[in-house]
């Protein structure tokens, strides 16, 4: 057997096995019986010696609660670790959260672009079409020249010496003055000359006979004559023939196209 | 103890700080012994074995129950005294200390006699062998300490160093073969 190298007599100290070397019981033998590596190991043992353990000063037999004490204070508690089902029920909450908030912006911003690019501004309050506004407005329209032409008819044939009759004409007139102006100013407005001069002479007979406290035979043939009331009962009754079930049909503007 | 440990580990990670003392008064004189060895004075030690025991908290989370705390809070502890070895100075640490200066940190061979003569060797081959330890490389000095001092087998250093068995062997091998090398001047003085 060839002699140990150092690394083998280092394995012997330690009671190892070298890497691909005998086995230490062979290392042994061979010590006890080769004279010059038992003086190498000898002198390896000795080196060894001198390098011998510190003595570890000894502790406290509480020196675990010593340490413990002084370490305590600058600790704070682990959190308990949430259960998997818990976290993925929280990510699915979150989720649907994220998802309802997306879908909730999408809507609006979308609802803001549609608004904005395919929708016509109403032109009349309440979001009703054209056609449907101006049929609420020529229905009372119409109801107005209605009354009106009711009114001058009686006018027409009135007797002087009837108090009460002339009392129920003049609040009749007081009446349909404030609304024959609105309409008169509407009609100027949109471009409806006919209707706009029609109800500006019926104007001016409303006007005289609302404000006449008393009206006297004499009164009422100067009206007949000066405001020319057949006149104006005339082209009231033409543009009540206006209405859309005696001519062209339902779309055509009835007394007016306001 | 491993399984005990194992629970107590458990418990503190689901929020009961208190439970950690257990641990720590179960494993703190194994991590001031290794602390001591390696760092060489008991200031440092204990600096080692606060610092070891705080990392360990910090890192329970990560521990894997594979090995056993203590073999866990040990390897910690390693690292711990060699992060301080090398951030002191080391010519501090393992100088031949004056007799007049008690300041300084010595590292001493216990002196069996009053003989002048024997301590003044004893001062000297202490001296020697510190700056012999000194001159090892971070990993032969903490595997030598450990296969040495500790009495650990190749397996547990490996595992302490984080390093393959056969390399853990080799360390110590060329840490005993260095310390052999220069303490050769004194072999006659034995």
């Amino acid at each position: 057997m060839k002699h140990l190298t150092e690394e083998q007599l280092i394995a012997t100290f330690y009671g190892e096995e070298a890497d691909g070397g005998p086995s230490p019981d062979a290392m042994a033998a061979h010590l006890g019986a080769c004279r010059e590596c038992g003086a190498r190991y000898a002198e390896l043992q000795q080196d060894l010696e001198r390098v011998r353990p510190e003595p570890v000063p000894t502790r406290a037999a509480d020196y675990g609660d010593q340490v413990w004490q002084r370490l305590s204070p600058t600790l704070t508690p682990h959190k308990r670790p949430q259960p998997r089902w818990h976290r993925w029920f929280q990510f699915r909450v979150l989720l649907i959260t994220a998802a309802c908030a997306a879908l909730t912006a999408l809507a609006f911003v979308g609802g803001r672009f549609w608004e904005r690019h395919f929708t016509k501004p109403p032109q009349i309050a309440g979001g009703a079409t054209p056609q449907s506004t101006q049929r609420v407005v020529l229905v009372v329209l119409t109801d107005h020249l209605d009354r009106t032409e009711r009114l001058l008819v009686a006018l027409n044939h009135a007797d002087a010496s009837d108090a009460v009759e002339n009392s129920q004409l003049q609040s009749e007139a007081r009446e349909l003055l404030a609304s024959n102006r609105l309409y008169r100013t509407t009609a100027s407005e949109v471009g409806d000359p006919a209707l706009s001069r029609t109800l500006d002479r019926v104007e001016g007979v409303l006007a005289e006979v609302a404000n006449n406290p008393n009206l006297t035979s004499a009164d009422l043939a100067r009206l007949r004559d000066q405001m020319n009331t057949e006149g104006i009962l005339f082209e009231i009754r033409v543009l009540l023939s206006r209405t859309p079930e005696s001519t062209t049909g339902l779309n055509r503007p009835k007394g007016a196209s306001i | 103890m491993p399984e005990t440990d194992h629970a107590v580990v458990r418990a503190v990670l689901a929020g009961d700080k208190e439970a950690y003392g257990a641990l720590v008064r179960v494993h703190s004189a194994a991590v001031f012994r290794v602390a001591f060895r390696i760092a060489g004075n008991e200031a440092d030690a204990e600096e080692i074995v606060q610092d070891t025991f705080l990392r360990g908290y910090q890192r329970l989370a990560g521990f894997e129950f594979r090995s056993g705390f203590g073999t866990w809070i040990y390897r910690i502890a390693v690292n711990c005294a060699l992060n301080r070895v090398q951030q002191t100075d080391p010519e501090a640490a393992y100088r031949p200390g004056e007799e007049d200066d008690p300041e300084q940190k010595l590292v001493q061979v216990a002196a069996t006699g009053a003989d002048p003569e024997r301590l003044l060797l004893s001062q000297e081959i202490s001296s020697a062998r510190a700056i012999a330890v000194k001159r090892l490389t971070a990993t032969e000095r903490t595997a030598f300490i450990l296969r040495h001092m500790e009495d650990r087998s190749t397996t547990e250093i490996a595992e302490i160093l984080g390093i393959a068995p056969n390399a853990a062997k080799q360390a110590v091998f060329r840490a005993v073969q260095k310390l052999r090398r220069e303490l050769a001047p004194l072999r006659g003085n034995a």
